[in-house]
């Protein structure tokens, strides 16, 4: 920890005592999530359903009896002069509840929210003395960005020789076959010319998008390579990874933009926003990793176990900072893509998923808790009858061809599958429209799990 | 897969056909449960009946005596008529100004309830109800039809509320020094007591009215019962504050020096206190 981040640290450590002080806590929830699995619809659910409560309905009747029934308002905290865009619940909300309804598209920018929460305060007294306010901070921002994290941990020459180790392998391998092929005919001493810097870029960044489109692969860096966000692809971006008998000019340009990339990720991303929350939730869409195959499957945890070692993890003194999460919850997200029977399962798989990353969370002291989770609930169950036997299934309507359909999932096991399971190839789980809704969000959103996930999560902090 | 179990699959239903959105019945799920109709209590039936016994037998009787009258001599009888219908279309008048003002003090539960329960229209057409019966002379907000629901209720709040609330302040700080002045003159502490309540029940009826509200003997009992409720929160706020200034003052000689002014001043606080407690009964959206 630099002497900075420590003064930061101890700055924020007197202001979370003053706040508490006074009844005026501040919660930074950090939810983590690769690309897809569902942080922008899940801040939309969260948010409806925290807002419905805090106008009495039983939206999330897990949290408020975690509570005690003490929640008594909540409010969107309005805007200041903040300069990063403002997280908009009312708009995704009224783009699912539209006919037809559409789903957020990909985040590609950050976008904040602040949440205020009245609760009764727990002593005998409550009901007379003032109410106790927790402003729970949310961030949503592109899933992809996350893989950046651990790059802060290495040099160019580290992360290139780690990087063109995976890329050499399976799947990668194939998805990567120009991009490979450009880098093996460079010659050690080629010169820094932007025209080499930056076709090897666009051979890497297309290799990325073959492994994130078509084979489900989620340990892709550089984030930005995927989602540019709003500036673009700027010259910082012509980069890619060289193998160490590359020592020339390129060598030494993709050595020069790797660090400021890295700096530049360093300055607008980790520092504002993952050095220092209180509470985290790790989104991982379980099925779609489980459906893209064993290799998805293995890259999806390593890619979990890579993140939480940045994120999840504090040393004594982050720990003794508050900059380290307390409590860290773990969520397969589209949990309704699954019959009820099955969604015990998908918590157990993901807790197998999450392994390296559970014990990072759990080292630096942190309580970990796995829930089977649908931000928006669309489906109900159903039963498919296949080869002449009944199934537990799904049913719910097509999003592009307005359908009904009934979706047998296939077996979820319990844990990390036998490779017989495997032989099946690809399956792409099909996108349901979203239950009838209220646009306002009035009485929140129907969810699985939602409530349950919050109790765990912020149940001690109200 | 395993061989056991099948790979997944999508199985679609009748081609050509769409399907509605699934519908979970969530609006019913989580409504917020309804407050209990307690009904009347024991004393309001108690009273009601009291009154209606009295008032209804007196009519009786009047007409009794009105007959009586009428036999004797048709001008007397006119007469006592007249006597009687002028007595009873007063008495009658104000019971049904007692009974409007009880009402008008619920637009406030129905305004708020739909606030709580979200339901726009409900709120927009309780806040147009509520700009109706406004005094004249104060500002209301327009358009509100037209506005989603957070706009308007921002809108009513700078526009109508804030004045309001303003206002109510001014009035609480005239009550303070009225109450300061009087427990500085007052010969006994059970005059102190008298002259202070009846100062509150008149302050409270001044904020009622900058809200639009014009409350009889029962809309004033109704509006005491809020604000004490609605005291709570401020109380609290004030034992905090008493806290302070009991620690502030721990000291024999500061305790000398604030004397007897330390009363008056914790008297004229509450006046403030007060008024804001009132407001706060009154407003027909709830602070945000």
């Amino acid at each position: 920890m630099d002497p900075f981040a420590l003064i930061r640290g101890v700055v924020g450590t007197t202001e979370d005592a003053a706040r508490a002080l006074v009844g005026r806590e501040r919660l930074r929830l950090a939810v983590t999530g690769l690309s897809r699995a569902g942080k922008t619809v899940f801040l939309t659910s969260l948010i409806a359903n925290l807002l419905a409560a805090g106008r009495g309905a039983r939206t999330l009747p897990a949290l408020d009896e975690a509570v005690g029934g003490r929640i008594r308002r909540v409010r969107i905290i309005p805007a200041g002069t903040e300069t990063i865009p403002r997280f908009d619940p009312e708009a995704h909300l009224g783009a699912l509840a539209a006919d037809p309804p559409h789903w957020p598209e990909r985040t590609e920018d950050f976008s904040t929210l602040s949440i205020a929460i009245d609760v009764e305060r727990r002593t005998s007294l409550g009901g007379l003395l003032p109410e106790r306010r927790v402003t729970l901070d949310l961030l949503d921002y592109p899933g992809e960005w996350l893989l950046d994290l651990p790059m802060l941990r290495q040099d160019y020459a580290a992360w290139s020789a780690a990087t063109l180790t995976r890329l050499r392998q399976g799947i990668r391998a194939e998805a990567a076959r120009d991009f490979l092929a450009f880098i093996d005919a460079l010659p050690g001493d080629a010169a820094a010319e932007d025209a080499l810097a930056k076709r090897g870029f666009t051979l890497y960044r297309d290799a990325l998008r073959d492994c994130r489109d078509n084979h489900g692969l989620r340990f892709l860096q550089p984030g930005r390579f995927l989602n540019p966000g709003p500036r673009g692809e700027a010259p910082l971006l012509w980069f890619f990874p060289l193998p160490p008998t590359a020592q020339g000019g390129l060598a030494a340009l993709c050595a020069r933009r790797y660090a400021a990339y890295l700096e530049d990720q360093r300055t607008a991303f980790l520092d504002p926003f993952f050095t220092r929350f209180h509470r985290q939730v790790v989104l991982v869409d379980v099925l779609g990793a489980l459906h893209a195959g064993q290799e998805a499957f293995e890259d999806t945890a390593e890619a979990l176990a890579a993140v939480a070692a940045v994120v999840s993890g504090g040393n004594w003194l982050e720990r003794m900072l508050g900059a380290a999460p307390t409590r860290v919850a773990f969520a397969a997200t589209k949990a309704d893509h699954v019959p009820t029977r099955a969604r015990d399962a998908l918590a157990a798989l993901l807790e197998h998923l999450a392994l390296g990353a559970r014990g990072r969370a759990e080292a630096s002291g942190a309580a970990t808790s796995f829930h089977a989770l649908a931000a928006i609930r669309c489906t109900e169950d159903a039963v498919a009858m296949l080869e002449g036997q009944a199934f537990a299934a799904v049913r719910g309507v097509l999003l592009n061809e307005g359908r009904g359909a009934t979706i047998y999932p296939g077996e979820v096991p319990m844990k990390p599958p036998e490779p017989a399971f495997w032989q099946t190839g690809f399956f792409r789980m099909p996108e349901f429209r979203p239950p009838r809704l209220d646009p306002a969000g009035s009485v929140g959103v129907p969810h699985l799990g939602m409530d349950a996930l919050l109790a765990r999560l912020l149940g001690d902090a109200l | 897969m395993n061989a056991a179990t099948p790979p997944p699959r999508v199985i679609i239903e009748e081609p050509g056909k769409p399907a509605q959105r699934l519908d979970f019945g969530w609006e019913a799920a989580v409504a917020a449960p309804l407050p209990a109709d307690r009904g009347w209590s024991t004393l309001s039936l108690l009273g009601i009946g009291l009154a209606v016994l009295l008032l209804g037998f007196s009519v009786l009787e009047a007409g009794n005596f009105v007959a009586a009258q009428f036999a004797q001599a048709a001008w007397l009888g006119w007469v006592t008529l007249a006597v009687a219908v002028a007595g009873f279309g007063l008495v009658f008048a104000a019971i049904g100004r007692e009974v409007r003002s009880y009402l008008a003090l619920a637009t406030v539960d129905r305004a708020r309830a739909a606030h709580a329960r979200g339901d726009a229209a409900a709120v927009k057409a309780a806040l147009v109800d509520w700009q109706a019966r406004l005094p004249e002379g104060r500002a209301r907000a327009e358009g509100l039809a037209e506005m989603p629901i957070d706009a308007a209720r921002a809108l009513v709040e700078a526009t109508t509320l804030a004045p309001i609330a303003r206002e109510a302040e001014a009035l609480g700080r005239n009550a303070a020094i009225q109450a300061f002045a009087m427990t500085a003159i007052s010969p006994s502490p059970a005059l102190d007591v008298l002259a202070f309540s009846w100062r509150g029940i008149r302050l409270v009826r001044q904020v009622a009215a900058l809200h639009g509200f014009r409350p009889g003997i029962a809309g004033t009992i109704t509006l005491l019962r809020r604000v004490a409720l609605d005291a709570a929160t401020v109380a609290a706020t004030d034992v905090a504050v008493e806290a302070v200034l009991r620690g502030a003052l721990s000291s024999r000689f500061a305790e000398q020096i604030a004397g007897e002014t330390a009363a008056g001043a914790v008297a004229a606080r509450r006046m403030i206190l007060l008024a804001r407690a009132a407001d706060e009964a009154c407003r027909v959206l709830p602070r945000g």
